[in-house]
Order: structure tokens, then sequence, then C-alpha cells
């Protein structure tokens, strides 16, 4: 299993509705993105951590080992603004700089609320909830089965990776070209095959083209739904409180 | 390479999901009538959407000597058609920013527009083109999964430069330097894609051409030859 579906199964938040914890995150990301990102970013950055790392229990470290990837794209990203292009070519761009930090400062913010829902919330309890939408039953099933192959397929993943490493697979350049379309190959025959054996299997059970599955009532109504939008509130709250407090002074 | 949550102003990112949505419901009504006459297709697109999500996350050696990881989108669109690569590269999309936090929520209309709408069309085009014109099955391939990786990471590039057009240059300016920054690791990326591409669709055609044959990539003469 991945780190940050490992980390949604475990969290004590599990059994709270798909749609307040949705509710909660999407509120801090809204105030992530809409707020001013001098102070917006930073307050909604440091509230999304308390609520995560405090109320919601996530384990720091996984929190920021899940983070490290799109931060370090964030900041990569970020440095193109340090420079400006045209016919006379490169120069270092005016305000550069700011507009590299509001962007990092957003992001940040912005990536830390796509985590707490991420890692509190595992995709199938999502799932199963959206396929009760009319029209998008179809879609909600075939990517519920790709969530449910995806462990499977991950596990095989795996399996293969050690035997070419076992085998000397990752020596050299050509090694590892021929250990990735290997891999590659045999992944699509192997999720073929299983997709096959699967369609057998159902069919002898008088498959009739439903993959419904029970879903765990979760209550949305109580005190976590009411609480749900306040660290937003708290967030746009502060940044306005703030912006005012320093256009007056 | 997916554009991270946060990172286009929130005007950016709503315009680029509303550009995406009609594309992948046109997806989602494809596969639903397909669902509709072909129960059974359900499993195959959830092992082909498994598949995809694997392929998008394998590291391949780059020529440069470092390591990167291929769009997969070529692949997709040859094996599986460009509007169900729609709907499967977009739910892709979607399990990478919510397991793997690459990409983004907010973010996802506008990375969904370049890889898994307009890269898989451009690749398919590509593969088509060359079919037509007499080339053989690897070098349409090579086509298909070189124009893919490349025309997604310039569709990300002009996403970006109209985000954030340049102080001095303009649109024009941040499209250069958005485009020379992805030229260096991208068009070697895009070899390597497609060099791959080639070498697996040779080892499927040896080993799995009944499921080629299935997804109309080969002919029944095709297999003999």
């Amino acid at each position: 299993m991945l780190a940050i579906d490992v980390a949604a199964y475990r969290s004590p938040w599990r059994r709270r509705h798909p749609a307040a914890k949705a509710v909660l995150a999407g509120g801090l990301l809204l105030s992530a993105l809409l707020l001013p990102p001098w102070p917006g970013a930073p307050i909604t950055a440091v509230i999304t951590l308390v609520v995560a790392l405090g109320w919601a229990r996530v384990p720091p470290r996984a929190f920021l080992r899940s983070a490290r990837a799109p931060l370090a794209f964030i900041v990569t990203g970020s440095v193109t603004f340090l420079i400006s292009v045209d016919t006379s070519g490169l120069a270092w761009a005016p305000g550069g700089a700011v507009r590299a930090g509001e962007v990092i400062g957003r992001c940040v913010a912005a990536v830390f609320c796509q985590l707490l829902f991420a890692m509190t919330t595992p995709l199938a309890d999502v799932l199963p909830r959206i396929a009760r939408r009319p029209g998008l039953s179809g879609l909600a099933e075939v990517a519920g089965l790709v969530y449910r192959m995806l462990s499977v397929v991950l596990e095989t993943v795996n399996a293969i990776r050690r035997a070419q490493a076992d085998r000397l697979g990752t020596r050299s350049w050509r090694t590892q070209w021929r250990s990735v379309i290997g891999l590659a190959a045999q992944v699509f025959v192997l999720s073929f095959d299983r997709a096959r054996r699967l369609e057998a299997g159902l069919s002898d059970r008088g498959y009739t083209g439903s993959l419904a599955v029970s879903v765990e009532s979760l209550p949305l109504t109580g005190r976590f739904l009411a609480l749900a939008p306040l660290p937003g509130l708290v967030s746009a709250g502060l940044t306005l409180a703030l912006t005012s407090a320093c256009t007056v002074a | 390479m997916h554009i991270a949550e946060g990172f286009l102003p929130p005007l950016h990112a709503a315009a680029w999901t509303v550009a995406a949505a009609p594309f992948v419901a046109h997806g989602v009504v494809r596969l639903n009538r397909q669902i509709k006459e072909n129960p059974e297709a359900k499993l195959l697109l959830g092992a082909s959407g498994a598949f995809c999500f694997v392929l998008s996350a394998l590291k391949i050696p780059s020529v440069t000597g470092s390591c990167s990881h291929p769009t997969g989108t070529g692949l997709g669109a040859i094996l599986f058609r460009p509007p169900v690569m729609t709907v499967l590269g977009t739910i892709t999309l979607l399990f990478q920013a919510l397991l793997l936090a690459h990409g983004g929520i907010t973010t996802l209309g506008a990375n969904a527009f370049s890889m898994a709408i307009v890269g898989p069309w451009a690749g398919y085009g590509a593969y088509t083109l060359v079919r037509r014109l007499g080339g053989g099955l690897l070098g349409a391939v090579f086509a298909g999964a070189f124009v893919a990786d490349l025309v997604t990471y310039c569709v990300t590039s002009a996403q970006l430069a109209l985000a954030f057009p340049d102080p001095a240059g303009g649109f024009t300016g941040a499209l250069t330097k958005f485009g020379a920054i992805f030229a260096v690791t991208q068009i070697p990326l895009a070899v390597s894609e497609g060099l791959l591409t080639v070498l697996v669709v040779r080892l499927l055609r040896s080993t799995s051409a009944a499921e080629l044959i299935r997804l109309r990539v080969l002919k029944e003469g095709q297999v003999a030859s």
C-alpha cells in the first residue's frame, strides 16, 4: 500500500464522513487560494498543520515525507520567476523574488490542505459515495476497480523489481533499460490476466454488470460537521484582521 | 510533471477545469456506453487504469543520465483509444493527487487537459498518421509515444506561461522560459519514452498478441508475420 493510503486507513478520523472532511480541508484550501498570499498563506499553512498533526493526529514524519516531492517541484518551478526573458536576452526579473515567495507560500498551504484530506480519508470511502450520483456510477465503478487492482498490481511491481535487482538487473544503464521494459510488459500481461480471471469468476457467480459493494454508514451530522468549516473561517478572519491592521498602520 | 496543488491562480485553475470538462464528459459517455454493451469491459478498464497508473510511476533511465517518469499517455492512447484514455488518464491523475500528492485537486483540470486530453489525442494522431503513410507498427508506436510526451509538456509550458506571463517578454517570454527549461529534460525523456514504448509493444507482440488483437492494435494477419 502507498504511504498516504496507509495513513488514511490508520487515521483516527477514519470513521468521520468524507463529506465533513471535505468541508474542512476544502475550506482551508479555499483560504489558501483566495486570500492574499501574505499573510494568508503562512496563516493557513500553520492552521492546517495544527489541524493535521494535532487534531487529526497524522504522523508528522509521514506527513512531511509525503509533502517533500510536491514541495521540491514547487520550489524548482518558482525559480523561473526570478528570471525575465525578452528580445534582449535574460535578466533578473523585477519583483521576481516576491512573486516566487507568494507562489511558494500559496502552494505550501494548498499542499498541506490536500494532504490533510488525503491522509485522513481512504479513497475506498469516497468512491462508493460518488457512485450514487446519477451518471457517475459507471465512472466511479471503474475508478473503484482501478483502486482495488492498484494494490495488487503495485505489489506485483515491487516483487518483480526485487527479483530484477537480485538478478543484477539494475547493474548498468543497459540492464536497467531491459528491466524497465520487462517490468512494463509483465505488468500489462498480469493486469489483463487478472481482469480475465476476475471476469470468469464473476460470470460463474451470475455477474449482471453491477459491482455494487456495501458501504459502511458514517454519520454526517454532529459536532464534527459543525466544527469542520471553523479552521477555514479562523484562517480567513485572522488574515483579514492582520491585513486591515497593516493597512491602518 | 504535474502542476502542483495551488500553483495556478484560482481563475486559471477554474478555466482549465471548464476546458477539460467536455472532453472528460464525452469520455464518460463513451465509457458508459461501452460498459452497457459489454459489462465485462469494466474489469478490463479497471486493469487498464491500474496499468496506466503504474506506467506513469515507472522510473526510466533518461538519455541525459538522470532518471525520469514516462507519461504513459502515448501507449495508453494507442492501446485504449483517446476518449477512454481521457477518462483513465483523469482517474490516474486524481489517484496520483490523492495517493501520491503528485498534482492537485484544483489543478486536476489543467493536468487532465495536457496529459489526458491533448497528449493522448496528439500521440494517437501521430500514430495513425504514420500507420496510414505505410510506416510499420513500431515506427508508429515510437511517433505516438514521442509526440504524446512532448505535446503534453508543451501544453503544460503554455498553461504556466498563461498563468505567469514574463514581466518583460509577456506570454512569449514566459513560454520561451518554461519551454527552454522543459526542453532540456523533456526532449531526451520523450525519446526515452518513445524507445521504451516501442520495446514494450515489441515484447507484447510476442507474448500477448491476443490482447493486442482484442484491443485492435494488431490484426489477425499481423501476428503470424
